[in-house]
């Protein structure tokens, strides 16, 4: 017997459902980042790495002491970036973002790219069709079409 | 508002020619729309402008994307709905991606590393299925992957014990973390959390189904020879292709013990089908029959809508940094344990 | 140059048609005519293999000891006639030093022991037999080496890749009976063979393949990579047809064969 739904599918327990899936996809994440560590940097891109399965963003963090410490950051996988126009050539060396993330829980100077912003807050590789999100021009990784 | 359609074949395949998959729009659920779910795509007339290679085969030809929002098994809280509506599709995939984005950085930080990064490196998909069903399962009619056997619960307990635990190597990990097999490749093939993309090559001889995770090219032979001896094992078996009418059937065997899909096991026998609906839409459907892991056959179908853009290389064990990292991290949690508990290093 | 006369008479007369300066010699392309596929293109579908030792060293080489010692005479090199032409690599001066370096740092340096993928020449002539897949609009390559595939894009010179791959970006065309893939996007990550010869970044690859009789293609290769060579230079081998019926390409995915090489050092140590 069908059950009845109200107008918008608000059970809770859909949603609790739906949970599950985006973090199974990746807990492997879990074990490779430390939830204890959260970190914010603020770096400038040395190199990208353009690699499966995951990308890897360099960055030289320089510490209040003067000291540069070289990062690698996490991200995804380059092929749906590639798909909706991005390249090798998008975010280029010299480029600043700021990172928040979670550190490698082995200690050393990596983490996984949890939210990448410009330092005015604008996300990086935006500007696609896959969110809906308008090409405005605004955001200097976007390809220029 | 529904519509009542007559059960006949030809207007089911009427019905499938013209319910693409990137559109909303699409057809009222009826009884009709179930069964041609649920029916198998056994000989059917050919679907109206079926392209043909010049060989005169069905051209299953192109880059197809199986992005999709519709989940494989049916919700709980769905239970007896078969079909949503179109204002409860728009509403599903609302809520879905409201849910599932990960741009949230609520939910404490466990759940947060998990999310793992930005919504722009995903790609889900954010349509359900043109069908508007619930469920990518077909068969059983409840929408759910049948229960496990004994034995599958088994195996699906010692796995599970496994991946909870602190790795001691890479065998503890899954296949697609190991880089040896994509998690949406399978076969069978079912929608992921990116790059469910695969391309369909074919001459006279062949069928080759390129999955784009992990540069998977299954070369299907289609002139009916045998499959290989039963001791020749493959992780991604050995296929074999014959046409049935405007269908393709692949027929694969000659799985390992732990196979891609789900905790299958060697027993696996699978069969899939291929059938181009029309010029922008593939239909793909497949049966799952292992009785050492499920006690009875089970069915999905899932469609696929052509993709933007080609495959890209997937060199994933090249690039697996985040295997070192697991490991390193976990041999890092372990020393610290240690040395807590004022032990030696191991 | 069609006949309908049986073999070895095909043989002759079409060696007595030929043009003087196309005479055959020892590494020459001979003229054969394909059957032709469904568009009419030389028909280039199946399983080939190389034979020879350009796997171990693309250079003239005798034999020479291995460096893993229990493997014995299974481990050794064997010699080979090489398949470049000249003979010699034309390496600048610190790529040949660096050539040096990875042939001693070999266990350790060369991706094929890792099960990386082995990029475009080198997986053409790796000891495993490929099959070729061919369309109008795409032939395909799969390497039985690390399921290596890649796709040749027929007809679209201007498609680019985005990025730098291990297996580079193919783009294909037909020259007569000669089918040319122009490779580029390369990563530089590959080698060319076992003996250390590598390549940068900058490499980019002609390949024409010609039939040559109904069980054998030639196979030659045009490297330009500016960083590490003074000049283009090129490879050339023949390419076998398999001819066992019913063969496939049989799985050699390999990763499961390298992980306690790659990751051992990261394996839990065990309290017995």
């Amino acid at each position: 017997m069908p059950r009845k739904l109200s107008g918008g599918l608000a059970g809770a327990g859909l949603l609790v459902v739906l949970a599950a899936a985006p973090a199974a996809a990746h807990h492997s994440f879990a074990a490779e980042f430390d939830a204890k560590r959260p970190i914010r940097l603020e770096g400038t891109v040395t190199k990208m790495e353009w690699i499966n399965p995951h990308a890897w963003i360099h960055i030289d963090v320089k510490r209040p002491d003067g000291k540069v410490e070289k990062w690698m950051i996490e991200g995804g996988t380059p092929n749906t970036l590639l798909r909706r126009g991005f390249s090798k050539h998008s975010l280029l060396p010299g480029t600043v973002i700021i990172v928040d993330g979670y550190q490698s829980k082995d200690g050393s100077l990596k983490g996984n790219g949890r939210d990448l912003t410009f330092p005015d807050g604008r996300k990086l590789f935006l500007g696609s069709s896959g969110t809906g999100a308008p090409r405005d021009g605004k955001d200097s990784t976007e390809p220029k079409r | 508002m529904s519509h009542r359609f007559s059960a006949s074949l030809g207007v089911l395949a009427a019905v499938i020619a013209v319910a693409p998959v990137a559109q909303v729009a699409g057809q009222a659920p009826t009884a009709a729309v179930k069964k041609t779910a649920a029916a198998k795509t056994k000989a059917v007339s050919p679907a109206r402008n079926t392209p043909r290679t010049s060989w005169g085969a069905p051209d299953l030809q192109g880059t197809w994307d199986y992005a999709t929002i519709t989940p494989l098994e049916r919700p709980k809280e769905l239970a007896g709905k078969e079909v949503l509506s179109q204002g409860e599709a728009a509403e599903y995939e609302r809520q879905t991606l409201e849910r599932r984005n990960p741009d949230r950085r609520d939910g404490g930080a466990q759940a947060d590393v998990s999310r793992a990064y930005n919504q722009f490196w995903w790609d889900y998909g954010t349509k359900v299925v043109g069908t508007r069903r619930t469920s990518l399962v077909v068969d059983p009619p409840d929408g759910r992957v049948p229960p496990l056997s004994p034995e599958g619960q088994r195996r699906a307990e010692a796995r599970a014990a496994a991946r909870s635990r602190s790795p001691a190597g890479p065998e503890d990990r899954n296949l697609w973390e190991r880089c040896i097999l994509g998690v949406n490749a399978g076969p069978p093939m079912v929608s992921s959390a990116y790059n469910n993309n695969v391309q369909i090559i074919q001459t006279p001889g062949y069928v080759v189904i390129l999955n784009e995770m992990i540069h998977d090219a299954r070369i299907v032979p289609l002139d009916g020879r045998p499959h290989l001896p039963k001791g020749m094992r493959q992780w991604m078996g050995d296929s074999r292709g014959r046409w049935e009418g405007d269908t393709l059937v692949v027929d694969t065997t000659n799985f390992p013990d732990e196979a891609n899909f789900r905790g299958a096991s060697a027993a696996l026998h699978l069969t899939e089908r291929l059938r181009r609906v029309d010029a922008d839409t593939l239909h793909y459907e497949f049966t799952v029959d292992d009785p050492q892991t499920w006690t009875r056959p089970w069915s999905a179908a899932m469609p696929m809508r052509t993709a933007e853009g080609p495959i890209f290389e997937y060199a994933c064990h090249e690039g697996n940094y985040g295997m070192f990292n697991l490991l390193a991290g976990a041999r890092a949690e372990e020393k610290a344990a240690d040395e807590a508990a004022g032990k030696g290093p191991r | 140059m069609r006949t309908q006369l049986p073999g070895a008479l095909i043989a002759v007369a079409a060696l007595a048609v030929l043009p003087l300066s196309v005479k055959p010699t020892a590494g020459q392309v001979r003229a054969h005519k394909a059957p032709r596929t469904a568009d009419g293109k030389p028909d280039l579908n199946g399983i080939w293999q190389t034979m020879g030792t350009a796997h171990w060293d693309i250079e003239g080489h005798v034999a020479r000891q291995g460096p893993v010692l229990a493997l014995g005479a299974v481990g050794a090199v064997p010699g080979g006639m090489g398949v470049v032409e000249g003979g010699e690599i034309p390496y600048h001066p610190w790529a040949a030093e660096k050539k040096k370096e990875n042939a001693k740092n070999w266990l350790s340096a060369d991706p094929e022991i890792k099960c990386y993928l082995p990029g475009v020449p080198r997986a053409t002539y790796m000891p495993f037999p490929f099959q070729i897949v061919q369309t109008p609009k795409y032939v395909l390559m799969a390497y039985e080496f690390a399921t290596a595939s890649r796709v040749i894009h027929m007809d679209n010179p201007n498609f680019e890749s985005p990025i730098d791959t291990w297996m580079g970006h193919s783009r294909g065309r037909w020259e007569g009976e000669t089918l040319v893939v122009d490779v580029t996007s390369f990563n530089g990550q590959t080698w060319l063979d076992r003996a250390g010869n590598f390549h940068s970044d900058a490499l980019h690859v002609v390949e024409r393949y010609t039939a040559i009789s109904p069980d054998a293609l030639w196979y030659e290769v045009s490297i330009e990579d500016p960083k590490v060579f003074t000049r283009p230079w090129k490879m050339r081998m023949p390419l076998y047809r398999r001819l066992e019926k019913n063969l496939q390409l049989v799985e050699f995915r390999c990763v499961e064969f390298v992980e306690e090489l790659i990751y051992g050092h990261l394996r839990k140590k065990s309290s017995k």
